[in-house]
């Protein structure tokens, strides 16, 4: 059996294909990618952060403060045309044509509106279809700046004393205090991103080594080379199953080691330092146990991957399996990113779905070890029962010769 | 010595073939293709065996039976004084097989190649060593040892595949058309291996469509015709069946004199 596993190895070192896959691609190209990623977005935000919108409000006169405040805002600009506006759907077609980027709307003056005891509605037009905007929330600030003013001026003259009027106006408050520590809070969102990311590579590093074993080993002709050798068939498979395993699990390491490389690296930039901190506590015995939860899903897609790959007949069937599995894969992934799903007696059965949300909870330090210690139970069970069912195929003479 | 007795073989029909019937082959009945259907022969120490047939008579499906590939519906194969179909594993020890199926790993060199196989049959260490030597002597295999097999000749390949089906020394050795798509001159050395093992007294089998192979080297010839071994017996009374001096035609008419029966 470990004769098979260390050929296996050897010949699996010596495709470039399979090691591109799984060393060079989580190495550099993903940290390229994500990278790259992160550049765009960031450049995004920085371009709609630093962007000045040109501003058109029709009767000024109405609300001179704050004419004047947008006016000396430094992201706002003037409209420097000749143009006159005067009504919403003036504003409406400007902005259409890009003439101006924000136009308000005011009806009637606040202040005379407000002794009355009417309230002003200002309309403001512009585009909201940018994901990343920050016209609104600026424009309200202002509005809301001058609102406030507007009511100081109106409490004054109703007698009410500048110091006396924050309780007259919000009389009670209410203060958040949060019993999960900051760990669990950020762990919590990044907890379930990192079984999100983790899986997959396991699987990657599975599958591609597993095509090449058992179908690829159909396709070339030596399946019946090694049929004839004198090892049972369980011995066969096993030692093709240990072989996807390590290839699986070196996979994810390489990957993982790879973006703490790059994460120590970009916290050189202290980008990450919130975070960093948050998680100082996680210790390597976190590390290890995450390790651990991750060896029986290996198990698990190794020997569904090695199932398949021996069922199919050539290298493109075993291909055309393999794309919905990765999708399959993903949907107790999915499950687990579910807001509220904890680990309990039940989760803990769902393949998959259980080691997504053990990992979160190592992440987020709360960790119930009972639960963990189920899951090792139910996942290696089914381990093993495809095992069985590998062996069971290996020895059919109607998928051998399909 | 290999002794094989009715053996019998059917494969399951698909069920598209099921629905569209079109051909009238008397071997394609309920639900079934009776690849082989009543084969037995012997091979003594020292014999060659050749075995002929048509294409599509059952000769690969009788081979891979005999490595074990496949196991029987009925009969017996009985190798070394067991029957290899009740233990295949004894069989797998005692068989050398060679087939245009049993592909090398291309990634792993000629050596390695050789090398593996002899692990998975038990041999360590030196013995290991000395066998391997000796094989890559005869075989005139020592130029190309470290190449990869992925970019080795066909003869060098059909070499380095004649190694690895006799690196633990079998009692049988059943080769399956091993001289199809050669040149002179590896057929020539594959035809002196042959040779070679016949004087060690190892019992060969081989079925090939070239009949001046089976004048050259076979004591006794097993014809095979749909699935019924219809002829066994060596050479003279090969011809005397067929009725003709001409192997050929001898084989054309013992074929032709099945059919009419």
């Amino acid at each position: 059996m470990f004769e098979v596993m260390l050929k296996e190895l050897r010949e699996l070192l010596r495709d470039r294909k399979t090691l591109f896959f799984v060393i060079a691609l989580p190495i550099v190209i993903f940290p390229v990618l994500f990278g790259f990623v992160a550049f765009l977005t960031s450049k995004a935000a920085l371009e709609a952060e630093q962007k000045v919108h040109t501003f058109y409000v029709v009767n000024e006169d109405f609300a001179r403060p704050f004419a004047d405040t947008l006016f000396y805002h430094r992201s706002f600009k003037r409209y420097a045309g000749d143009t006159k506006f005067d009504t919403v759907e003036a504003l409406r077609d400007a902005v259409r044509r890009g003439i101006i980027d924000v136009g308000i709307y005011i009806p009637s003056s606040p202040q005379e509106q407000l002794s009355q005891g009417n309230q002003t509605r200002f309309q403001v037009i512009f585009n909201d279809a940018q994901s990343i905007n920050y016209i609104y929330d600026r424009i309200k600030k202002v509005i809301d700046e001058y609102s406030a003013k507007l009511t100081e001026q109106a409490l004054i003259n109703l007698g009410v004393e500048e110091n006396k009027q924050a309780a007259v106006l919000k009389p009670v408050l209410m203060e958040k205090v949060d019993t999960a520590d900051r760990r669990e809070n950020i762990g919590e969102k990044i907890g379930a991103f990192i079984p999100y990311m983790l899986i997959p590579l396991v699987l990657m590093g599975a599958s591609y080594p597993a095509i090449d074993l058992g179908a690829g080993e159909k396709e070339r002709g030596t399946l019946e080379t090694l049929l004839l050798t004198p090892l049972t068939r369980t011995q066969l498979v096993l030692g093709k199953f240990f072989t996807i395993l390590i290839s699986s699990i070196a996979c994810a390491l390489v990957t993982v080691s790879s973006m703490s490389v790059w994460i120590w690296v970009a916290s050189g930039f202290g980008a990450l330092d919130p975070i960093l901190s948050a998680f100082a506590t996680v210790t390597q015995w976190d590390f290890l146990l995450i390790f651990a939860l991750l060896l029986p899903v290996a198990m698990m897609l190794s020997s569904l991957v090695l199932a398949i790959s021996i069922y199919a007949r050539s290298f493109k069937e075993a291909q055309n399996y393999m794309g919905p599995l990765s999708m399959l894969v993903f949907v107790p992934i999915v499950i687990s990113v579910l807001p509220n799903m904890v680990l309990d007696a039940k989760t803990a059965w769902i393949p998959i779905t259980n080691v997504a949300l053990a990992i979160k909870e190592i992440v987020k330090g709360t960790v119930d070890y009972q639960a963990v210690a189920l899951i090792f139970l139910a996942s290696t069970m089914l381990a093993a029962a495809l095992l069985a069912c590998c062996v069971r195929w290996f020895s059919r003479e109607s998928v051998l010769f399909r | 010595m290999i002794q094989v007795e009715g053996l019998k073989k059917r494969f399951k029909l698909s069920r598209e073939h099921n629905k569209n019937k079109t051909s009238d082959d008397s071997r394609e009945r309920d639900g079934h293709f009776h690849s082989v259907e009543s084969v037995s022969f012997q091979c003594q120490k020292g014999e060659v065996l050749g075995l002929l047939g048509p294409n599509g008579a059952g000769k690969t499906t009788t081979l891979r039976l005999l490595s074990t590939a496949l196991s029987p519906d009925s009969g017996a194969i009985i190798v070394a004084g067991q029957d290899i179909v009740k233990n295949p594993l004894h069989g797998r020890r005692h068989i050398g097989f060679l087939s245009g199926t049993t592909g090398l790993y291309g990634r792993l060199s000629a050596k390695e190649n050789v090398e593996y196989f002899a692990r998975l049959h038990g041999l360590k260490g030196k013995k290991l060593k000395d066998r391997c030597e000796l094989l890559f002597e005869t075989l005139d295999m020592t130029s190309f040892l470290d190449k990869r097999s992925d970019s080795l000749s066909t003869g060098m390949k059909q070499k380095t595949s004649i190694a690895r089906a006799v690196v633990h020394d079998p009692q049988v050795v059943i080769l399956d058309e091993p001289t199809t798509g050669l040149d002179i001159m590896t057929k020539q050395t594959l035809l002196s291996f042959i040779r070679q093992l016949k004087e060690q007294g190892t019992p060969v089998i081989f079925s090939t469509h070239h009949l001046d192979e089976v004048d050259m080297l076979c004591d006794r010839v097993c014809v095979i015709d749909k699935g019924i071994s219809c002829f066994e017996g060596d050479l003279g009374a090969f011809r005397e069946q067929g009725q003709n001096s001409e192997l050929n035609q001898a084989f054309l008419n013992i074929i032709q004199g099945g059919q009419h029966v």
